[in-house]
């Protein structure tokens, strides 16, 4: 895969960010996560092609399993479940967010982090898209009140970390990434039961409900 | 065969002995008599397997270096450096545990059917081994991870007898002060790794030059107060007088005893071998702290009347004695006065030997003493020498011993200590010279006070009548523990018999450390084991004093036997009591004997009365039913320096409080500035 293709997938990746974070309805949150996660294989098929390696095969398939058909049904499931067809409100009005958007991924691709977009030279622009995703989701996670949209912000910013550790050479082996991915799963089952027992008892998903928790 | 002894492999079998121990004692937790059967039986046989390892090592001059060489991480290595002093630390260690383990076999049966012999038998091997580790290892990691067994496992001794409240509370104050050292000495490992790259304590020795001086100040400070914090020193101490006496009594006699000295044998570790050349102030700053130390932990000592706490306070004492040994030993090596250097951190070494002994020794009487009048208050005993002889004759020859009375160890060791301070005296310039005047007053205070103090000691709780009912039923030890303390209460009189012998194997551990290699000692031993300092500054002998003792004792017991009452008869009659019935009231209480020092030193101490009437009727106050009188002494540690602190850190936790604001989303924005922000400094 050239590199101008592997660029648009992670402008791909960048817009989904994006539009997680404008995005008002849980069931397009899902499915723009999900294509996230397809386009995450999709990079990581390619890094496949280079190496050979057949574990990594493995890992891939899993991953494919977990992240883009297991995870969205999980959240689909909840979505119906509970009646959560909009997401909680945010903190930030619609014009602010994008404004931070745009100064997040301004900073991501400043001079000042040259040091760490640079250390694959080439990978320079690849690598800058990728910390921008990394930045986006994290503000995602803090602008949303609603606790699904923020598991799928933390999702999201895992995806931006695999995505930029392939294009920075920093891939870990097979084994390690498939028990990451492990990690991933019972995280996501775990969320899920927390998402339940948060609107069971408080009934809403809005977080800032916790509030009331603290001594 | 000593090649055999002397190798790693005997050092493997020993701590395999404490494993086996522990772990077996686990297992037989439903069964008390068996529990203690294992326990005692594998701690005794690592005890002894450690003492051949240690003495075979420092005879034959033997050092090991040994350790896995494949490791996880390029800063963790497993690797063990034995070499002279370390094995004199193991020797103290094994001697002390051997003794104390066969004290403890009968000591332990009455906490039968109350708690888990087994919990006991497993925290204690653990601790034991952990000890050994500390002292043995050579990898700053490595060290750590044995420093936390052995704090962790010393905890869960000292709450073991978790029935008491009060336990409870002294294991919690010793774990967060524990926590607080050790947090220092992580900052001084991390100072000295971030320089040189190693936690290997050889890579740091060989390296020390690439560590700038205000850096080695600041691994200084931390490492005095971390590790000074377990040894106990002022004011750092506050956890020692509640921790020690919480614990069971052989416990308690080993923390006293060898692990407050894990603390010293770090300094000396650092300070004399891994950080040299030192500068000057650090010697000095070692003695102010040694001479506060002994001063006021006499003085808190003499306050007490609680038998155990009284004992710590002493432990306090004498790691202040230790001090001034090893500042005086800093101050003339920074001073190219290492003949001086050697001579105090003998006098250190030597007097961290004799203190162990005895202390334990006293620590285990006080134990038996406990185990049969059911209360730590000296003001509850009273005629326990009718009762307990033998107990009270060891306790008595502790006693002696830790009020620097000779013929006992304690005697030679101070000795040494104020020829140290005297070469101080005679060779420094002014403002030094006064520091170690002050230190030597304060050693003489010490001793005068440590003499006063046990004079109460055993006068309140073996002479005289007895002040309960208690007592009165009390009954001498078992075998066991009789033979324990009778073991230490020999070894008390042998090492100061034979103080020259044992100074001079001291002498070659002190100079197998890297800046000692070529230096001659200032101490001469002679073939009839007399000692001589600085060439004839003073001289003492061991032998010579032992005979002229027991000749004095024989005279006096000759003359009065034989002249004075030759003509006298014997009788058994009552003595004169006014006229009153003689009851224990009429005796001088601890309280009462110690309150004229107290008064004289309440500058330091801020004494306090109390005085309560309770009137049988609360209207008409001329009838009073009962008056009561209560005598104590102020906390100037917790009014002046920890409650301060206290509320300083209160009040930055309430604000520190206003960012925990219960909003995840809050939590999580901390996280990205916290990521910018470090990406933008860093890169």
């Amino acid at each position: 895969m050239n590199l101008l293709t592997l660029q648009f997938l992670s402008e791909i990746i960048l817009l989904s960010v994006i539009f997680l974070l404008i995005m008002k309805k849980n069931f397009s949150a899902v499915s723009f996560y999900s294509l996230q996660s397809l386009v995450v294989v999709i990079i990581l098929l390619n890094s496949f092609f280079e190496t050979k390696e057949l574990l990594m095969l493995l890992v891939i398939f899993i991953m494919f399993i977990v992240k883009v058909i297991i995870a969205p049904l999980f959240f689909i499931r909840l979505i119906k479940k509970y009646a959560l067809s909009f997401s909680a409100s945010t903190y930030l009005s619609t014009p602010i967010t994008l404004i931070i958007i745009t100064i997040l991924v301004f900073i991501a691709h400043s001079q000042r982090l040259l040091p760490l977009t640079s250390i694959v030279a080439n990978h320079q622009i690849l690598l800058s898209l990728a910390l921008s995703s990394m930045f986006l989701s994290l503000f995602l996670i803090v602008n949303r009140k609603g606790a699904l949209s923020q598991i799928i912000g933390i999702l999201s910013f895992e995806n931006s970390i695999v995505v930029f550790a392939v294009f920075a050479n920093l891939e870990q082996s097979a084994s390690l990434q498939l028990g990451i991915i492990f990690d991933i799963f019972i995280w996501i089952m775990i969320a899920s039961i927390f998402i339940s027992m948060l609107y069971k008892h408080f009934g809403t998903l809005n977080v800032s409900s916790m509030k009331k928790l603290k001594d | 065969m000593l090649e055999i002894i002397a190798s790693p492999i005997s050092f493997f079998i020993l701590l395999s002995l404490f494993f086996v121990g522990a772990i077996g004692s686990l297992f037989f937790y439903k069964n008390n008599n068996q529990a203690n059967a294992w326990s005692s039986f594998f701690v005794i046989s690592g005890s002894l397997v450690g003492l051949v390892f240690s003495i075979v090592n420092i005879l034959t001059k033997n050092s090991l270096l040994f350790g896995l060489k494949t490791s996880f991480f390029s800063f963790f290595t497993i690797s063990f450096h034995i070499d002279l002093l370390s094995s004199f630390f193991v020797f103290v260690i094994s001697l002390l545990a051997l003794f104390c383990s066969i004290y403890g076999i009968g000591y332990v049966r009455h906490y039968y059917k109350k708690y888990n012999i087994g919990v006991l038998g497993f925290f204690y091997n653990l601790f034991i081994g952990s000890l050994i580790l500390v002292v043995t290892s050579s990898n700053g990691i490595l060290f750590l991870i044995f420093w936390e067994i052995m704090s962790i496992s010393s905890y869960f001794l000292v709450v073991y007898d978790n029935h008491d409240d009060d336990n409870v509370k002294a294991g919690l104050l010793y774990l967060v002060m524990t926590y607080i050292g050790t947090s220092f000495i992580i900052l001084a490992f991390l100072l000295l790794y971030k320089y040189i790259g190693s936690f290997d304590f050889l890579v740091i020795k060989d390296n020390i030059a690439l560590i700038p001086a205000s850096i080695k100040n600041i691994v200084f400070v931390s490492a005095f107060i971390g590790f000074g914090l377990k040894a106990g020193i002022i004011p750092l101490h506050i956890w020692l007088p509640v921790a020690h006496p919480a614990a069971p009594s052989h416990v308690s006699a080993l923390m006293s005893g060898i692990m407050i000295k894990s603390g010293i044998y770090m300094m000396i570790r650092l300070f004399l071998d891994i950080l040299q050349p030192v500068p000057f102030w650090w010697g000095l700053m070692v003695l102010v702290v040694g001479s506060i130390s002994a001063l006021l932990g006499v003085l808190y000592a003499l306050t007490e009347h609680d038998i155990k706490r009284l004992l710590a306070y002493h432990s306090i004492e004498n790691i202040g004695i230790i001090l001034l040994g090893l500042g005086s030993a800093l101050t003339f090596y920074s001073l190219n006065l290492p003949a001086l250097a050697l001579l105090g951190l003998i006098a250190a070494l030597f007097h961290t030997l004799n203190h162990a002994i005895f202390k334990a020794l006293l620590f285990l009487s006080a134990g038996s003493v406990i185990n049969e009048v059911h209360t730590r208050n000296m003001e509850e005993y009273g005629g326990l020498i009718k009762y307990m002889p033998q107990t009270a004759l060891f306790f008595l020859i502790g006693s002696v011993a830790i009020s620097a009375l000779p013929p006992f160890n304690g005697f030679f060791s101070e000795w040494l200590t104020y020829q140290a301070l005297f070469q101080g005296i005679a060779q420094m310039s002014f403002v030094t010279q006064w520091i170690f005047i002050l230190a030597t007053g304060s050693l003489v205070f010490t001793g005068g006070l440590a003499l006063a103090c046990f004079v109460k000691a055993f006068g309140v709780t073996f002479l005289a009548r007895p002040r309960s009912k208690k007592v009165t039923c009390a009954k001498e030890s078992a075998l066991s523990m009789r033979l324990g303390m009778g073991g230490l209460a020999l070894l008390t009189l042998l090492f100061g018999v034979f103080s020259g012998y044992i100074i001079s194997i001291i002498n070659t551990v002190s100079q197998s450390l890297g800046i000692f290699k070529n230096s001659s000692s200032a101490i001469n031993i002679s073939s009839s084991q007399s000692m001589s300092v600085s060439n004839g500054f003073s001289s003492i002998s061991g032998p010579l004093i032992f005979v002229l003792f027991v000749v004095t004792i024989f005279l006096v017991v000759f003359i009065f036997k034989k002249i004075i009452n030759r003509k006298q008869k014997e009788c058994t009659t009552n003595t004169w009591d006014c006229g009153t019935n003689f009851t224990p009231r009429a005796e001088i209480t601890a309280t009462g004997f110690s309150r004229s020092i107290i008064l004289i030193f309440k500058g330091l101490l801020k004494p306090t009365i109390q005085h309560n009437i309770e009137y049988y009727d609360d209207q008409n106050r001329y009838l009073p039913k009962s008056r009561t009188v209560t005598l104590n002494i102020g906390n100037v540690y917790h009014t002046y320096l920890y409650q301060p602190l206290h509320i300083v850190i209160n009040k930055l936790s309430v604000k520190a409080k206003t960012i925990q604001n219960g909003n995840i989303d809050l939590y999580i924005s901390y996280i990205l500035v916290a990521l910018m922000l470090a990406l933008l400094v860093i890169l």
